[in-house]
């Protein structure tokens, strides 16, 4: 359902030249599981995720969605995938109705359909409260739930969570993971990526561990605590960037013109 | 492209920024109130200013000439033709001259109660004034008779003119003018200043002072009133001593012209208002868009709604259509809102100004006319797409609704000269203004409103072909600026002096990158608007020439190209572009040289028909020549040929081209190294003119992969219009064996008509050996654009 291989992405860097966000990552993700791509403030999730949205181009590498290509069919992408980012991204003066109503409209759902689909997934979201409330009154909760709405209301194949749990407090984290469960449950792609380990640990099929553009780790929990020896994952998690750290030391300093944050 | 992505999108928007109430506030509700506000205040003002009256302190009115008193028994204004209104706008008090007082002490008191305000303004007659009024008319002989020989101007005026007080000049302009044509003049001192010499020799010779203070509003009106008394009083005055003297009054003015006007009143009035209403909608079509384009781009990049919709099935040119139709809407809305209160606001006005007499005012500006909102919306329409266009553009680039904020100002400073240009009195619309984006549409419009319409219809396919290439550039901005991911997700980075220099050093290529090629390009045009200004004047021989011209090629063309190509690239001679051309490139470049020339002088002799070269600078030219040809021919080829030619191909078709080739493309590159070539030409005509000849050398720069085929062909160019011009102002005699190539004649040696037509056939052929590249030299080019 989605395949990475070796995506890289680098941008001009003032300091260095060049700051490479993504270093020839590979990963794939199948119908009905959920990937956690897990790495510290950035790693590079986030414009992993954006060029698998396309709305990035990546430097090098490939991105299959679905069967297309993100360089070559973004097009086709954009409606095989759902994208919910930590930024709630909210139009204020839109109600929720009207929010997912326009989104379902570009992704060119029939008026009745979509109709249809909209009471299904706000029925799914218990979101028929917040119907006719204006984005900027809505609560970081709803926002959410909206945001979500958004993201599935045209039924992509593949759904993509940047951090979707931020800010979001104990109860409303706990519903999204819920959603997100259930999405999995219905067959769904999906790549969840988070610097939170305990919803890895609940959530995830398989994870992926980025740091400073890299892939350290790619498995089942139970895998990675046999590769590693370490059945805490919090604790797996800090040895491997630590031993990342001390492997960038040792190593010969990177070249001026390309640096890894 | 989707139209139904355009179309929800554009809905989305026109929603979002209905339901802004800033927005609604700032576009619509305050146009609504601001005329309104603005007239009523005015209305105010008005009134104020009519039903003003000034104090003006007369010292010594025992003292003017009782046959023809100034002020009657109760202080009032005596009542003379063209004075009647004035009566009820000055009030007069009096004082006898104190005979203790000597005269000084009597204009530092005068000049003190002007100070502290006491009066407006005070005027003396001194004791003497009747007998140096008569002493001066009767020592001024018959012949010149300053009565009789008042200049013609003054004489032409009309009535309504000399009576308006608001077009009366000030006294002091007129003394000096009419100094000694006319036989009673007031003298003007301010408060605040002593009084110049000549003007107190003026006072003791005409007997009349009149003290005001010019820096305080009422008293420059009581000063201008009091002139127009005076100026009055004095043709009555003269007019009895003409009869009294047995001559016909009337002499004092024998001409009487009578002016007609062709123009009827409705076209006097659409005159007016077609140079205020343009400028006032298209600045209000600007800021309409300016406003929701923030909103959409920046605002959207902040609340992080942008990304969203990047990700959804719209491409980016829907979104940018989406949003560019609701920009659009917002521009025009506000333009429309404003023209039309301002139109309502206008009629109110002049109907009440009409109402209360002030007809002078009313007369003048009139109702507006209907039949020019029509055209306004015409010009409207496609402006405010441009506008819209080139404010998402520019919102693109920021960051929040704060950054986009300090953006206004320069697209404000870049696109208001357009529209305040067609206001400047003198300019008309003529092929050459037709060719300038905004104003040759605003021109247009001007000549729809005032019913040219053969003038305007002769210069609609030009201006629809200049608004619409202009429409388009824009839009494709816009769009470029929402397909750039450094644009769209561009973050705030600390810049650092030491960082971009080590930056620079560390990054540098082979050639120079784009960002490099312009810097060069803009060094060189500040250093030549520089070297405009400190040597502006100063050239006035061969020598100056010479060094002026050694300093503008070497120092600033030449020495920045090479510096930067030393210190910003790893190859030098790569980045100039200096390799060896193929041999048939440079026999081809050698014959453009020489076949391009007649269509070269052609096009100058064209471009000079549309832009006509002022008498000013036809005579400095012909200055600049008469010092070039007096010299031998090898040392002008030397300094105005080939020093040129190597500095200016070296700079433009080697570093700034070469530099722009990368990553930019053969098209942006030719034509961006021609328009720097063409900029650094001082004369507008030689401007463009060189910015045409500029996109030929860019192209044969491209397709030989070098520039000394374009020294050639520029060196054979300059050598060719020097030569001609050098043989024809030295009057020698033309070679036979040229004369089925030039002719000679009065104005100078041209080409015949049909080595012209030749010659562009040679063109082409040279041309097509110029597109016959070898495997190196395609290398070559490949190497420089990869």
């Amino acid at each position: 359902m989605l395949e990475v291989e070796q995506l890289t992405k680098a941008y001009p860097d003032l300091q260095t030249g060049q700051f490479v966000a993504l270093d020839h990552v590979s990963f794939s993700v199948g119908r009905g599981e959920i990937f956690g791509l897990l790495g510290p403030n950035g790693a590079g999730k986030t414009t992993a995720l954006r060029i698998l949205s396309t709305v990035l181009r990546p430097t090098s590498g490939t991105a299959i969605v679905n069967g297309y290509n993100v360089t070559t069919h973004p097009y086709e992408v954009r409606h095989s995938i759902g994208f919910v980012s930590s930024n709630t991204a909210i139009y204020d003066r839109m109600t929720a109705w009207e929010m997912v109503e326009y989104f379902g409209r570009l992704y060119g759902i029939a008026p009745e359909p979509l109709r249809a689909r909209m009471e299904t997934v706000f029925e799914q979201l218990q979101m028929n409260e917040i119907r006719d409330v204006a984005g900027a009154r809505m609560s970081t909760g709803m926002k959410q739930k909206v945001s979500i709405a958004r993201a599935i209301v045209h039924d992509p194949p593949v759904l993509v969570f940047d951090e979707a749990s931020l800010g979001l407090d104990v109860l409303v984290a706990r519903a999204l993971l819920e959603i997100i469960s259930d999405l999995r449950a219905a067959g769904k792609c999906i790549i969840f990526s988070t610097h939170i380990m305990r919803e890895v640990e609940r959530l995830c099929d398989r994870v992926g561990i980025l740091y400073h553009g890299r892939m350290l780790a790619l498995g089942t929990l139970p895998q990675l605590a046999e590769q590693f020896g370490e059945n805490d994952f919090e604790e797996l998690f800090f040895t491997l960037l630590q031993k990342s750290d001390e492997q960038r030391r040792h190593t010969s300093p990177p070249s001026p013109a390309v640096t890894h944050r | 492209m989707n139209w139904n992505h355009v179309r929800l999108i554009f809905k989305r928007e026109m929603n979002d920024q209905l339901r802004d109430r800033r927005t609604l506030f700032t576009i619509t509700i305050l146009p609504i109130l601001l005329y309104p506000l603005l007239g009523m205040l005015m209305m105010q003002i008005a009134q104020f200013n009519r039903e003003h009256t000034v104090r003006i302190r007369v010292v010594g009115l025992e003292n003017w000439p009782v046959e023809l008193p100034l002020l009657s028994e109760d202080q009032q204004l005596v009542p003379r033709a063209g004075t009647d209104n004035l009566g009820k706008l000055v009030e007069f008090e009096t004082l006898a001259w104190p005979a203790a007082t000597n005269r000084d002490e009597l204009v530092a008191q005068s000049r003190l109660a002007v100070s502290l305000d006491e009066v407006d303004a005070v005027l003396l007659v001194e004791p003497s004034f009747i007998e140096q009024l008569r002493r001066r008319l009767s020592v001024t002989p018959p012949d010149t008779n300053p009565d009789l020989s008042r200049p013609i101007k003054q004489l032409v005026g009309s009535p309504e003119s000399a009576q308006s007080e608001s077009q009366a000049a000030p006294s002091a302009e007129l003394t000096e003018s009419t100094e000694s044509s006319q036989p009673t003049r007031v003298s003007a001192s301010t408060a605040d200043t002593p009084p110049a010499s000549k003007l107190s020799l003026e006072a003791q010779v005409n007997g009349l002072q009149l003290i005001a203070n010019l820096a305080r509003d009422h008293s420059q009106i009581a000063q201008r009133r009091m002139d127009v008394i005076v100026d009055r009083w004095q043709t009555e005055w003269v007019g009895l001593q003409l009869a009294s003297a047995g001559l016909n009054p009337r002499l004092i003015e024998p001409l009487q012209v009578t002016q007609t006007d062709t123009a009827p009143t409705s076209v006097r009035r659409a005159m007016l208002w077609s140079k205020i209403l343009p400028f006032v909608m298209l600045v209000w079509a600007l800021t309409g868009a300016f406003y929701p384009a923030i909103d959409l781009c920046a605002g959207e990049k902040e609340r992080g709604t942008l990304e969203t919709l990047l990700s959804s099935p719209a491409r980016r040119r829907e979104i940018v259509w989406g949003k560019l139709l609701t920009i659009s809407v917002f521009s025009v809305g506000s333009a429309l809102l404003n023209l039309m209160s301002m139109h309502l606001t206008a009629g109110i006005i002049v109907k009440k100004l009409a109402g209360e007499g002030t007809t002078e005012l009313a007369q003048a500006l009139g109702p507006m006319p209907v039949h020019a909102l029509g055209w306004l919306i015409l010009l409207l329409l496609p402006m405010a797409a441009f506008f819209s266009a080139l404010a998402l553009a520019v919102a693109a680039l920021a960051r929040s609704t704060k950054e986009g904020q300090y953006y206004l100002m320069p697209l404000l400073l870049v696109t208001l000269p357009l529209v305040a240009l067609p206001m400047i009195p003198s300019l008309e619309i003529s092929v050459g203004t037709s060719l300038v984006p905004v104003t040759g549409a605003v021109f247009l419009v001007r000549s729809l409103i005032e019913g040219r319409y053969a003038e305007a219809l002769t210069h609609l396919p030009i201006v629809f072909m200049v608004t619409a290439f202009c429409c388009f550039l824009s839009i494709r901005w816009a769009i470029r600026q929402f397909e750039s991911e450094s644009v769209m997700f561009r973050e705030a980075d600390r810049w650092n002096l030491k960082l971009w220099v080590n930056n620079l050093w560390r990054e540098r290529g082979d050639t120079a990158s784009p960002s490099e090629a312009i810097l060069c390009g803009v060094i060189i045009l500040v250093g030549m608007f520089f070297a405009q200004f400190v040597a502006g004047g100063s050239i006035a021989s061969w020598l100056d020439i010479v060094k002026s011209t050694v300093i503008v090629q070497v120092c600033l063309i030449l020495m920045p190209s090479i510096l930067m190509a030393i210190f910003l690239t790893r190859s030098p001679r790569r980045a100039l572009r200096i390799h060896r051309p193929q041999l048939s490139h440079l026999i081809a470049a050698a014959g453009i040289g020489v076949a391009l020339h007649p269509s070269y002088m052609a096009l100058g002799a064209a471009i000079q028909e549309i832009y006509e070269i002022s008498p000013e600078m036809k005579l400095v030219l012909a200055h600049f020549e008469g010092m070039v040809v007096a010299q031998p021919l090898w040392a002008v080829l030397l300094f105005m040929a080939v020093l040129p030619a190597v500095c200016e191909e070296l700079a433009f078709r080697g570093f700034i081209f070469g530099g722009l080739l990368r990553q930019q493309g053969a098209l942006r590159a030719i034509i961006v190294s021609a328009l720097f070539f063409g900029f650094t030409h001082t004369l507008l005509q030689q401007s463009i003119a060189a910015s045409l000849m500029g996109v030929v050398l860019g192209l044969i720069a491209w397709r030989t992969g070098g520039v000394l085929a374009t020294i050639i062909v520029h060196l054979v160019n300059n050598t060719l219009s020097i030569s001609l011009a050098w043989c024809a102002a030295r009057k020698l005699d033309l070679p036979p064996i040229l004369s089925w190539a030039i002719r000679a004649d009065a104005d100078g040696w041209h080409y015949q008509t049909t080595w012209v037509l030749l010659s562009i056939v040679i063109s082409i052929a040279m041309f097509v050996i110029l597109f016959r590249r070898s495997s190196t030299t395609r290398q070559v080019v490949q190497a420089e654009m990869a």
